[in-house]
């Protein structure tokens, strides 16, 4: 076979899969992101009532109450948006590196009606008054088997593509999500079953609502955002990882400290010290793999810094990845008792959830969907413009946010700590950043509303139509 | 072994070790022994904890329905992360000028709970004592409308926890006071009561007293007579 009828047979394969994978992928990003105008809306609503209570103060709107809109937003940001576009994208990139064709879209469409469904019960129980005040677990206890379900629905089918790859050799964002769909049943099932199922000791489910929390981020979140940073860099910049031995490295650090993390959440609390001290430790170690893959791709990125200006896609990953490397350090900073007593149940707190799903996860995530959606639906993204306001909008929003929550729980938990002073300046201390947030919160929205504008228009086909995009590499590409 | 079966034991034996040292063991192991003390000065035999639960769980389940954690923790830390067991807002006596410390929470305080409602963020006060600081009519009328006791606070009203109803005979003893009726012919003809969400999340605020002593020595007031 010649080189170019290798190329032509490939190009075909490519096609094959791109259509094969269409309408799943295309549905899981688009009520993902439908859940995210849903989940930035609330979140707005959320900020402005930590600090402003009269808004939006009528009777019949109790149910936006901040303890009811902060977990509804914080279910619809990672379950509604987070979990499923992770999911969606990841379909896609497995069946590509695994050059397989996705062979069951319906069995997938239909576990994503019901990942949505679970979700929406999620989200209204919890604004109608039954939610449960846990962290991430906020939905009502009856929900959690149908996002189980419909979670293992999907995965199977992403392990079955695994187990048709074409290639022996494994590339490493493969490794990531493999990881990342087997931990998550895993940290899901343990969570819910040991919190609201089995009695035991009540003090164990807190500190199993703070692991849930973190072990979602780091062995879900990251790794399927790195995965798709460790697909998307090299296909755009057309060139190879800068060092692919680092990555596995990375990976199996994620793997070892991955689970020990959340507690620390509660250091200086009610537990046995070594408990808050070694998860302390393990996000302190974190540090190492988590640096040692974000530089490893800011490298791969910098030797041709060119790409990054001409692709909307690599922008978004390399924001992505660079606030995750902000997201590590502060977290680790966070994890030292000198620092840690003054973050742990202040505003920052949420800085960090925000900071790790939006700031992180959701960057990167955009920076795919920008990528993929081109290729499955042949057609390219309407407004260039706002893509780039998009982009814009949410670096500046999420660093605010960044300097916002840090520092604003740092003042409140250190005005708590003023023990000789009265109760009003300890609340008021929080509220200059809490509508410094707000601000925020209102610029997010606007740059998700037209993130989601752009998509809609792109699949009613109101946009330009293409046939080969032109963000991809046009030097060997890796699948 | 095969690559793919190295990986699948790589990941599956890197969880499982947190999984069942910070999980599995602690959810069975982690509850407090409950010890006998005898009260140095009065010869009286006390137990630590108390054995059963004294909170009211029908208001915590109110308490976390209408996510009150996420605003108010209920873990008091020891002094070595800051002087929170301190404040008067935190304890249940003293004052900003002559504090009297509230001892940091521990284990044995939350046994029996169903669920540890430690707390996501702390913007409004810590409420592991607060059984000792207001009266019930005060917790209705903070609820119903906090800015009307505290004029400062960012805390939403709970009004959708009360009715408003038309007095039958006598007023209710319940009767909030602080409502803010529209004209005068309805403040004297309605009244605003609680409903039994209302009075359950009350009931549960109440019983909000972690401090039961354990029979160690705690210091409760300070060695110096300066306040800085």
């Amino acid at each position: 076979m010649t080189d170019e009828q290798a190329n032509q047979e490939s190009i075909t394969r490519r096609s094959a899969i791109d259509q094969s994978a269409r309408f799943p992928v295309l549905f899981f990003i688009t009520s993902a992101s439908a859940w995210l105008l849903v989940a930035v809306t609330l979140g707005f609503i959320q900020q402005m009532k930590m600090h402003n209570p009269g808004f939006l103060d009528f009777s019949w709107l109790y149910f936006l109450n901040y303890g009811r809109s902060n977990p509804a937003f914080m279910t619809a940001l990672v379950y509604g948006w987070a979990i499923q576009a992770g999911l969606g994208v990841a379909i896609w990139i497995m069946a590509r590196l695994c050059s397989a064709e996705v062979k069951n879209p319906i069995t997938l469409i239909v576990a994503g009606h019901f990942w949505n469904l679970g979700v929406s019960i999620g989200v209204l129980g919890i604004l109608l008054g039954y939610g449960t005040s846990m962290e991430w677990l906020a939905f009502p206890k009856a929900v959690w088997p149908i996002l189980f379900v419909a979670f293992s629905m999907i995965v199977i089918w992403l392990v079955t593509m695994f187990f048709r790859r074409q290639d022996n050799k494994v590339y490493i964002s493969v490794w990531y999500i493999l990881g990342a769909c087997f931990w998550f049943p895993w940290i899901f099932v343990t969570a819910n079953l040991f919190i609201h199922v089995f009695p035991g000791s009540a003090l164990a489910k807190a500190s199993t609502n703070a692991w849930f929390t973190s072990s979602v981020v780091y062995l879900f979140l990251v790794p399927i955002g790195l995965g798709v940073a460790y697909y998307l860099i090299p296909k755009i910049m057309g060139r190879p990882v800068h060092s692919s031995q680092l990555s596995y490295y990375g990976f199996w650090g994620l793997a070892i400290f991955g689970g020990w993390t959340g507690v620390q959440k509660f250091m200086g609390g009610p537990f046995p010290s070594w408990m808050p001290a070694v998860s302390g430790a393990a996000v302190i170690f974190m540090l190492i793999p988590i640096l040692i893959v974000t530089v490893n791709q800011l490298m791969t990125l910098k030797e041709d810094s060119k790409v990054i200006n001409s692709s909307p896609a690599l922008k978004f990953t390399a924001a992505g990845i660079t606030f995750l490397i902000i997201f590590c350090i502060l977290s680790a900073l966070g994890s030292f008792l000198s620092i840690g007593k003054y973050t742990q149940i202040s505003f920052t707190s949420i800085g960090y959830q925000v900071l790790a799903v939006y700031g992180f996860f959701s960057m990167v995530i955009f920076g795919a969907i920008y990528f993929i959606v081109p290729r499955i639906t042949n057609s390219e993204w309407p407004s260039l413009g706002g893509m780039q306001n998009h982009f814009i909008l949410s670096v500046y929003a999420i660093a605010s946010l960044i300097v916002i929550h840090f520092f604003g729980g740092i003042w409140q938990s250190g005005a708590y700590a003023k023990h000789d002073a009265p109760l009003e300046n300890a609340i008021a201390s929080a509220k200059p950043y809490a509508i410094g947030a707000s601000v925020v919160w209102i610029v997010i929205w606007i740059s998700v509303v037209r993130f989601f504008m752009n998509l809609v228009s792109l699949i009613f086909r109101t946009g330009r139509r293409e046939i080969s995009s032109k963000f991809v590499g046009h030097k060997k590409s890796i699948a | 072994m095969t690559s793919f079966r190295k990986f699948i034991f790589g990941i599956t034996a890197s969880f499982f070790i947190p999984w069942l040292c910070l999980i599995v063991i602690p959810h069975s192991k982690m509850n407090a022994e409950i010890e006998e003390w005898t009260d140095a000065d009065t010869g009286k035999v006390n137990f630590y904890p108390l054995g059963t639960p004294n909170i009211f769980r029908q208001g915590q389940i109110v308490y976390a329905q209408e996510g009150c954690a996420s605003c108010h923790t209920q873990m008091i830390r020891p002094t070595y992360m800051g002087y929170e067991s301190w404040r008067p807002d935190f304890g249940k006596e003293g004052t900003i000028d002559a504090p009297v410390r509230i001892r940091e929470t521990r284990l044995g305080d939350y046994d029996g709970e169903r669920f540890a409602y430690l707390g996501n963020q702390r913007i409004g006060p810590d409420l592991s004592n607060v059984g000792y600081r207001h009266d019930e009519a005060w917790h209705h009328e903070h609820l119903y409308l906090p800015q009307s006791k505290r004029d400062f606070s960012m805390m939403p009203s709970f009004r959708h926890l009360y009715e408003k109803r038309k007095i039958k005979g006598q007023k209710s003893e319940f009767a909030l006071s602080n409502v803010e009726w529209e004209n005068e012919e309805e403040a004297q003809n309605y009244e605003v009561v609680p409903t039994e969400k209302a009075k359950a999340l009350v009931g549960y605020l109440m019983t909000l007293k972690k401090d039961t002593p354990f029979g160690a020595v705690v210091a409760t007031e300070s060695e110096e007579t300066d306040v800085k």
